[in-house]
């Protein structure tokens, strides 16, 4: 094409010669030259690329359709809301975000500290034992914590049949239904995420600081302010953001504790179907969101802390002494309420449950419903996920980094504003498959296709990128190197990956609840149905049966931290 | 570009192939599935958009499906403004409503269908529409649950005026309301417009949503709570009163009709009813099942155990013996003089209304 170009440009001899062509080949060349300098000389081929593209795309166009809805809601409507309703959500959302992220931080830190640091009794038990309230959903420990403390739970009667708590402390007054109670309740069950980083991050301190700290003479809380603490801000600050996201997405524990957030308020009046008013609330909760990842980035750029890795060396075990049973009661009490209540008053109802024939044909069901919305959705997630991993570790650019952004659209937003755009969408545009069950399997691609993507990157950064240049050398192209040649030897990453996604798609309850269509409810919708109707004989049989399915990625999660 | 195009068709293939292992694991996985499948050749299905307690509607569905062979697809907890929304892309074909105003107001719309089913003179005109394309099965009188161990008779409030005061917020543990979402609620306020116009409604809106100690999704859990001692009364439908009352503990409970005195409104009434969605895929089975309902043993199962008043009184909906003395029938009862059907012209003004209000988002 070039060529021929420059040969018509030679032969340029009409009457006025022409100056400046349409297509200038310097231009050409510069762009060329602009593209492999991005690539580094190394672009990968058009189909991949596209392909990827696509992907991120499909990714980010829910969000965008409800930016796009929310900015054509009229001034009557955000005049209306701004003037009435969002300050206070603001106000609820950021304080129960706030009292959350604190407290998951205090216990998870502590947590991480005595565990991997002391020589605290069961120490490795330990180690996996408190990671376990992240196989109960937050929903489902919600509905325990109200057979436990609701107004007329366990503990009323427990509390009214002690004539001493009552003339020392009055009348029952636990009120789960309010602000601490559902703080109390999603800390209990978010702090893992805190947990299970900071535990990996100080097993992996390096001794030589803490010795040099006690050579100066400090002792060892001033050890632990001043050199530890410092040396964690970064696991911190990655745990508690994934706390603070969490919180501020969370419908289903919120919703059964009567709070009300920006999440419930979005489902709450999407369910009244006034869809304007709920995109301009998405919006506002996407500008929380982002503002929260972007503080978080800003101050982690700030401050930079360096291990040296060659002249690492284990950390020390702290001997407890006198503190052992204070330690000991400490990560006991957290295991109790977080794990063991929970679990005991799921066992003891789904015993009632079983008893009363709750396993019936209709149960089975929805179990078969949710194991076919979420296999579906963990299939193509991790179909989706390999170009663009693969991309990202060989191809590393601007361009493939936008789109492992994009990719990350979904996961980073509360599941309601997902819903929303899908709803949008596919009444609007795709009729077809409105109505389907397709559609909720969809929307779990794009809340969880990051996590596939993170299980896989890990198994391709070990493979070396001299395999691929020899299968391209050979000739293939990158599709079918990526196809052929990565992909068997990654497989064990993206199968861990895919179970990943299968278990949170079980788990989650605010999009299935928006889009799941006639005749199709899966465990969640029921645990969230027959618990608000308090038939906790029928809930718990459900609760049960996802944690049960929730166990399977734990084993992953400790081994990645 | 070549080799973009085969990547694209492989793309494509693979998608396919994920939707066509999507489709065919269905069988596969499960036996009785394909069973299902041979009888919906036969009979087909019927999807039915309910915003009735699912425990009341889903044993009636299972009747249906057992005596007709047509399998029910169900959305339990449907808001009717879905059929609003869905109109151009239609899913549902029968509409269950636990509020006649939302059919009235979706017939308004023109989103329901002229039916003509057999049996349809069992039911008063003044519970259907002019061409039939809804009728009610069940009425309920709104009014107010209490405990009897923490309030007696006199002591509660006997008028819907009475709650503009603040002062029974102070009753033990306080009163309990539904959030402005609920259909019951929506019908209540309907009524107080048409009674007392929307300035002195709002009042009253305002009025109880700040006195009341506890705001709940739905009636369930407040007759639960307050057959429990964690409130003094509710606000409920009537047919929850005879629940509680069935209820094996926690069920000395009371009910107060409202506004029942010389001079005054009458306690709302609303009732529950079906509605004929127009260009439901379904239309046939639609027909079937209109006709089904009509049948007196079926209008019967509709009340089931929900514990209504089944409008035609004569078809003996029979009641447990704890429930039947308490049984108040309608014609004994003094109503608000507003024809249900009139409920549908006053849904969406009301919903502005309780929006404006902010009760439609309280949860307490």
């Amino acid at each position: 094409m070039d060529n021929r170009n420059i040969t018509q440009e030679q032969l340029n001899n009409s009457g006025n010669a022409k100056v400046g062509e349409k297509n200038s080949p310097t231009l050409l060349r510069f762009f060329r030259r602009k593209w492999l300098n991005i690539w580094q000389s190394n672009p990968p081929g058009v189909g991949l690329l596209s392909l990827g593209f696509c992907i991120a795309v499909i990714m980010c166009i829910p969000i965008v359709y409800v930016i796009w809805q929310s900015v054509f809601a009229g001034t009557d409507r955000w005049m209306r809301l701004l003037d009435q309703r969002i300050p206070q959500l603001l106000w609820n959302t950021l304080s129960l975000t706030t009292v959350v992220t604190i407290s998951t931080v205090l216990i998870g830190v502590s947590l991480a500290w005595i565990v991997i640091r002391t020589d605290i009794p069961g120490k490795k038990m330990w180690r996996w034992l408190l990671a376990m309230p992240l196989t109960i959903p937050p929903y489902v420990g919600a509905v325990t914590y109200i057979i436990v403390f609701g107004r007329s739970g366990w503990a009323r009667d427990l509390w009214e049949s002690s004539t001493f708590v009552i003339s020392t402390l009055g009348e029952y007054s636990i009120n789960i239904y309010s602000f601490w109670g559902v703080s109390f309740v999603l800390t209990m069950f978010t702090y893992p995420y805190v947990y299970l980083i900071a535990s990996a991050s100080l097993r992996k301190m390096n001794r030589n600081f803490e010795e040099a700290a006690y050579s100066q003479g400090l002792s060892a809380s001033e050890v632990f302010w001043k050199v530890n603490l410092p040396l964690l801000r970064p696991a911190i600050g990655a745990g508690a953001i994934l706390v603070a996201l969490y919180v501020m997405g969370d419908f289903g524990a919120i919703a059964m504790l009567r709070y009300v957030t920006f999440t419930a308020a979005i489902y709450f009046q999407r369910a009244s179907f006034d869809t304007a008013s709920a995109s301009v609330l998405s919006l506002v909760l996407m500008g929380l969101t982002i503002v929260i990842l972007w503080l978080e980035a800003r101050t982690r750029k700030k401050i930079k802390y360096y291990q040296s890795t060659n002249t690492y060396r284990k950390p020390l075990t702290l001997k407890l002494g006198k503190w052992k049973p204070f330690a000991f009661l400490y990560v006991s009490l957290v295991f109790f309420v977080s794990v063991l209540l929970p679990i005991s008053v799921l066992l003891y109802w789904s015993k009632i449950g079983v008893e009363m024939g709750a396993l019936d044909a209709r149960f089975w069901g929805f179990a078969f419903n949710s194991l076919k919305v979420s296999g579906f959705a963990a299939v193509i997630c991790m179909l989706f996920a390999m170009p663009i991993i693969y991309l990202k570790s060989r191809y590393p650019s601007i361009v493939t980094s936008i789109i492992d952004k994009l990719s990350y659209a979904g996961y980073a937003l509360p599941g309601v504003i997902v819903a929303l755009g899908f709803v949008f969408i596919f009444n609007n545009h795709l009729p077809m498959l409105y109505g389907t069950f397709y559609i909720v399997a969809l929307a779990f691609v794009v809340r969880f296709l990051p996590q596939a993507m993170q299980a896989g990157e890990a198994s391709l950064s070990l493979l070396s990128p001299r395999i691929d240049e020899a299968a391209r050398s050979l000739g293939y192209p990158p599709w079918k190197v990526m196809l052929k040649v990565i992909l068997p030897n990654m497989l064990p990453g993206v199968l861990a990956g895919g179970a990943l996604v299968f278990v949170s798609s079980i788990k989650e309850l605010p999009a299935t609840l928006m889009l799941r269509p006639p005749g199709f409810d899966t465990l969640a919708v029921r645990v969230y149905f027959e618990a608000s109707e308090s038939i906790y004989h029928l809930a718990a049989p459900a609760a049960l049966l996802i944690v049960i399915v929730s166990i399977i990625p734990v084993r992953y999660m400790l081994k990645k931290y | 570009m070549m080799k973009s195009k085969k990547l694209l068709a492989l793309f494509i293939i693979g998608l396919l192939s994920i939707l066509a292992i999507g489709c065919s694991s269905e069988p596969a996985a499960a036996p009785d599935a394909e069973e299902q499948v041979a009888s919906d050749e036969e009979a087909g299905q019927l999807v039915v958009y309910s915003n009735r307690n699912e425990r009341f509607v889903q044993a009636l569905l299972d009747k249906f499906t057992e005596e007709t062979g047509i399998e029910v697809l169900a959305l339990h907890g449907a808001n009717p403004l879905q059929l609003v929304e869905e109109q151009n892309n239609v899913r549902a074909d029968i509409f269950i409503s636990n509020d006649l105003g939302a059919l009235g107001y979706l017939h308004g719309e023109g989103l329901l269908a002229e039916s003509n089913p057999e049996g349809i003179e069992s039911i008063p005109t003044d519970f259907r529409a002019d061409d039939n394309a809804y009728f009610a099965i069940s009425a309920r009188a709104r009014g107010l649950i209490y405990n009897k161990d923490m309030i007696t008779e006199e002591e509660m409030p006997k008028s819907a005026v009475d709650l503009f005061d603040a002062k029974w917020s102070e009753v033990e543990n306080g009163y309990a309301i539904t959030r402005g979402g609920n259909g019951g609620m929506i019908g209540h306020i309907s009524a107080l417009r048409y009674e007392w116009g929307d300035e002195r409604t709002a009042e009253w809106i305002a009025a109880i949503r700040e006195n009341a100690a506890g705001i709940y999704q739905g009636h369930g859990d407040i007759r639960r709570a307050v057959g429990a001692g964690e409130h003094s009364f509710g606000l409920v439908n009537n047919y929850y009163f005879h629940q509680q009352l069935v209820e094996p503990d926690n069920n000395n409970v009371g009910f107060i009709y409202l506004d029942q005195g010389e001079g005054e409104m009458g306690a709302v009434a609303n009732a529950a009813g079906v509605g004929l969605v127009k260009d439901g895929p379904n239309a046939e089975n639609a027909a079937i099942f209109l006709q089904w309902l009509l049948l007196p043993e079926n209008q019967v199962a509709f009340v089931g155990e929900s514990l209504e008043l089944l409008i035609n009184s004569a078809y003996g909906a029979s009641y447990p013996a704890e429930v039947e003395p308490s049984i108040v029938d309608f014609g004994d009862l003094k109503v608000q003089d507003m024809p249900i059907k009139e409920l549908g012209n006053f849904f969406e003004d009301t919903t502005t209304l309780i929006e404006d209000a902010g009760l439609d988002l309280d949860l307490r």
